[in-house]
């Protein structure tokens, strides 16, 4: 069994950490001033160096070379100890699998007896972050005061489940991710080293799916390269289950033409032909990223060819910048996605089914009219005549009042508001206006036979058609009758009860009241006056579904009760 | 002998190369969907590293006792880790003992190889255990781990194991394989490996395992036949289906079982649906519910395929912890009303 590339390369020098100079200076400076503290903290994400980091710090401490610059020296007797993982006074912790207060406990009494080899006595807690809280305060007393030969090193992914005393008794240093220049450059080297054959797009590619971590990429590189194969684009591509460049390429076209069979298409040729889901929903996330970059002026630190370069500018202003974040806040769900996986690939369809609804926001919707869907916008449909019964014949006159003047107020609001052509047919939503002063008339004009009466026992069997029909043409005037806490019939009046002001208001902002009039009509050919009240909190509660039909007060009316009102 | 494994050649090449090589990691990870033949691949790299007579390098005899025995799990030198129960945990207890077995000298053969199963199911207190041993492990043993996707576990985790991801066969693929294979006719093959969704281990298992198709026929049938009910007859259905008053936990357990696997095949309807409307009905998995599935999809947009997907997706994954009945009620409240 041959030694892992990644534990075979660690670096045992100074110069050979890369990328977390700002680390490895501090530390330096430390030694050579022989300032070294007892006790440090570092932080990072994984395999960007802190284990090794803190092996090389308790190496340099304990070197027996003449110049403290020069330490760790890599040949005396201590260096060579430590490499070889003999070295007595390196006490290197596992902390998650010793997380109790015992381990803790352990260490303070061992803590105290003098090093056997070297100068100090080195602990490095590895994954400290998993330590119990008993065992962090059973050794805070030690970590602020260790005896003069003890020098801890604490080290975790997790710094934010290490304890605020823990965090001020160290000094801590941030390992940052390892930008992927210097990952290929580490890695060329490597490969020389390793006499591995291997190509530098293949790098790139390796270094840019190890996200900064050395340590993954190493190891990609050691599997690719662990068949003796000269390792190229196309096998680091099946093995991470990549997909081409074109693929990702062709499915933001598809997105741009709303194209959902296409998308479907890309998307399960690629997976077909041996590409992982995840991974081609990330590439397709920092594809749109970089879309992204390229809209709002950045082109400069998109890293690109230039035939690539000019494809993307294309396919960038194809994009308003609102839908562009959506999409990549969908595809990096996908890619996010960890619930059930028994299809790899369905949240990626999942994401173009959702990224194209959403780039159709419903009054666009209107000026393209989809294919056989009722256009609610364009229907023709009386206006409303007139309130079927008298004003005195209603719960709370006033506030009825009030209601569908706030209607006729916001509703022309709404319209003026709105810059898309309403109506490219010409019967616009003129009812909109002239309903509600038609309803504040206090004469009883006579309902239209035929088309005004429904009974509520009808309008519960349309009901769920009409919120279709309302959801195609508006979801979100949808969303807002979902809301309705209870839904009544008072003659040709429809009473949407909400559960708060908020919610009415919003349902009598821009078109929903007309919305879904108009669906109504479509769905029932009854011609309804709707109007929004507010439930008292109490009675909201109780009256919950889309029509409290099997409610309780349904039963009552039902066998002959009476609703009193004061 | 030959892996003899459907699909994965990749993975089958680069594991035994790297026997071939003498090139073995200390640390694997497969991950996949179920059923896509992690555990089988991973027994089998446990088989050729066992085996004591290989007839070539990376291979494996399937004769001599080590590799009987490992086929049966029995061998004294692999370990096999896994929670009690699907969709179980992983305590950090069994992982300390691993740790133990694995610091002690194998007992016959010249490794020790443990296989840790479905370890996403491992805690996060297991996980972390295994970090050090993963890192760096005793002398001659070697770790294979399971999991459904690598993203579920640590990233500390993945990043010390070699990964191995391993995803579905494409359909003409799989079919091909249960053909030659499995002696399964041609038509019957390409279905299976549609329903399947590219999986070996599903497919063969719809196949042999004839309960698994009457199940997922009566959740087809359960779903398409709600769909036209009012609420009332919907509840009713739930009362009928999901009985928990004095139920044990046992009870409860493989009534999640059943629900879970219920929900997927629900899932793959509406994904059908989903493609049907689109214009990709050539593509749709259960082809035996073709015309009910072309009704459907002239009723109901993608969008509202989408939707139900992503309810059950979500019940699924609250099934764990939230009232079961309440869950399902819940879920058949929100199916739309079409009249099939």
């Amino acid at each position: 069994m041959s030694q892992a590339l990644y534990r075979k390369w660690r670096p045992r020098l100074w110069d050979e950490v890369i990328g977390q100079d700002q680390v490895v200076k501090t530390l330096q400076n430390a030694i050579r001033g022989e300032r070294v503290g007892h006790a440090y903290l570092f932080a990072g994400p994984r395999g960007t160096g802190k284990t090794t980091t803190a092996r090389l710090l308790a190496k340099a401490v304990n070197c027996l070379s003449e110049d403290p610059a020069n330490r760790p020296c890599d040949v005396c007797e201590n260096c060579r100890a430590v490499n070889e993982n003999r070295f007595l006074d390196l006490i290197e912790i596992d902390a998650a699998s010793n997380t109790s207060v015992d381990d803790m406990r352990d260490l303070r009494d061992k803590i105290n007896f003098s090093p056997s080899q070297g100068k100090y006595k080195v602990y490095i807690i590895d994954e400290v972050h998993m330590l119990s809280t008993a065992a962090f305060n059973a050794l805070l007393k030690t970590l602020e005061e260790p005896p003069a030969h003890a020098i801890f090193i604490l080290a975790t992914t997790e710094i934010h489940k290490i304890p605020a005393t823990v965090l001020s008794r160290c000094q801590r240093h941030e390992f940052r991710r390892i930008p992927v220049p210097e990952i290929t450059g580490n890695l060329r080297k490597l490969a020389d080293g390793e006499k591995i054959g291997v190509d530098d797009d293949a790098l790139t590619l390796i270094a840019r799916q190890s996200t900064g971590s050395m340590r993954d990429a190493i190891s990609l590189l050691d599997q690719l390269s662990s068949t003796g194969e000269h390792v190229n684009l196309a096998l680091t591509q099946t093995v991470l289950g990549t997909a081409a460049l074109q693929a990702v390429v062709d499915l933001v076209d598809a997105l741009i033409a709303e194209d959902r069979a296409g998308g479907l298409q890309i998307i399960h040729n690629a997976l077909d032909g041996g590409s992982d889901a995840r991974q081609l929903a990330r590439q397709t996330v920092d594809y749109l990223r970089n879309l992204l970059q390229v809209r709002v002026g950045n082109e400069k630190i998109v890293d690109a060819t230039i035939e690539n370069r000019e494809k993307m500018a294309l396919q960038a202003q194809k994009f308003t910048i609102a839908r562009l974040v959506e999409t990549i806040r969908l595809f990096n769900a996908a890619a996010g996605e960890t619930r059930s996986t028994w299809n790899p690939g369905l949240h990626l369809e999942l994401a173009i089914i959702a990224s194209i609804e959403a780039a159709h926001p419903p009054v666009q919707a209107a000026v393209q009219p989809a294919e056989s869907e009722v256009n609610l916008r364009d229907m023709k449909m009386p206006e409303f005549q007139a309130p079927s019964h008298p004003v005195n014949r209603t719960v709370e006159p006033s506030a009825v009042m009030k209601t569908s003047r706030e209607v006729s107020a916001s509703s022309q609001s709404g319209i003026k508001t709105t810059p898309v052509p309403q109506n490219p047919t010409g019967k616009p939503l003129s009812g909109l206006s002239a309903a509600p002063e038609s309803s504040e008339q206090p004469a009883e004009a006579s309902t239209t036979p035929g088309t005004n009466s429904l009974t509520m026992e009808e309008l519960q069997k349309a009901w769920p058609q009409i919120r279709s029909t309302v959801k195609k043409a508006k979801a979100q005037t949808d969303a807002l009758l979902l809301s309705a806490k209870k839904i009544s019939l008072e003659g040709n009046r429809l009473i949407l009860t909400f559960a708060s002001d908020i919610v009415k208001q919003k349902m009598e902002n821009d078109d929903n009241m007309e919305m879904t009039r108009r669906a109504i009509y479509h769905v029932t050919k009854a011609n309804l006056q709707i109007v929004c009240t507010v439930a008292g909190a109490k009675t909201a509660k109780t009256d919950r579904g889309e029509i409290a039909r099997e409610g309780l007060l349904d039963a009552a009316l039902s066998l002959g009760g009476q609703i009193k009102k004061d | 002998m030959s892996w003899e494994i459907m699909g994965h050649e990749w993975a089958v090449h680069l594991l035994s190369e790297h026997i071939r090589s003498g090139r073995v990691r200390h640390a694997y990870l497969f991950t996949g969907p179920a059923g896509v033949g992690k555990r089988t691949l991973a027994l089998k790299f446990a088989q050729a590293l066992l085996c004591t007579q290989p007839p070539a390098p990376g291979e494996f005899c399937g004769e001599c006792r080590p590799c009987k025995q490992t086929v049966l799990q029995q061998f004294s030198d692999l370990t096999i880790l896994q929670a009690e129960t699907i969709g179980g945990e992983m305590k950090v207890d069994a992982v300390r003992e691993l740790q133990h077995t694995l610091s002690l000298t194998p007992f016959e053969a010249d490794r020790r190889v443990a296989v840790l199963l479905r370890f996403q199911e491992a805690n996060e207190n297991a996980q972390n255990a295994l970090l050090k041993t993963l890192e760096e492990a005793p002398g001659k043993s070697i770790l294979l781990l399971t999991a459904d996707t690598a993203e579920n576990l640590l990233p500390t985790i993945v990043s010390r194991c070699e990964l191995l991801r391993l995803r579905p066969l494409s359909v003409e693929h799989l079919a091909s394989d249960l053909t030659q294979r499995q002696a399964i006719p041609a038509p019957d093959a390409l279905s299976l490996a549609r329903i399947s969704g590219g999986r070996p281990g599903i497919a063969i298992r719809l196949n042999s395992d004839s309960n698994l198709n009457s199940n997922r026929k009566q959740w087809m049938d359960h779903l398409l036949g709600l769909l036209p009910e009012t609420l009332a007859q919907r509840f009713d259905f739930v009362e009928k289906q999901v009985k928990i008053r004095n139920s044990t936990k046992e009870e409860r357990d493989l009534l999640r079982m059943r629900l879970r696997e219920g929900f997927i095949f629900w899932q793959s309807l509406w994904r059908d649906v989903m493609l049907q409307v689109t214009g990709l009905g050539d593509e749709i998995a259960n082809v035996d519910y073709r015309t009910q599935i072309e009704q459907l999809a002239s009723k109901v947009n993608e969008n509202e395929a989408a939707r139900q997907i992503n309810l059950l997706e979500t019940t699924s994954s609250r099934l764990g912890s939230a009232n079961i009945q309440l869950l399902i009620e819940a879920l058949v409240m929100n199916l739309p009303t079409v009249q099939l």
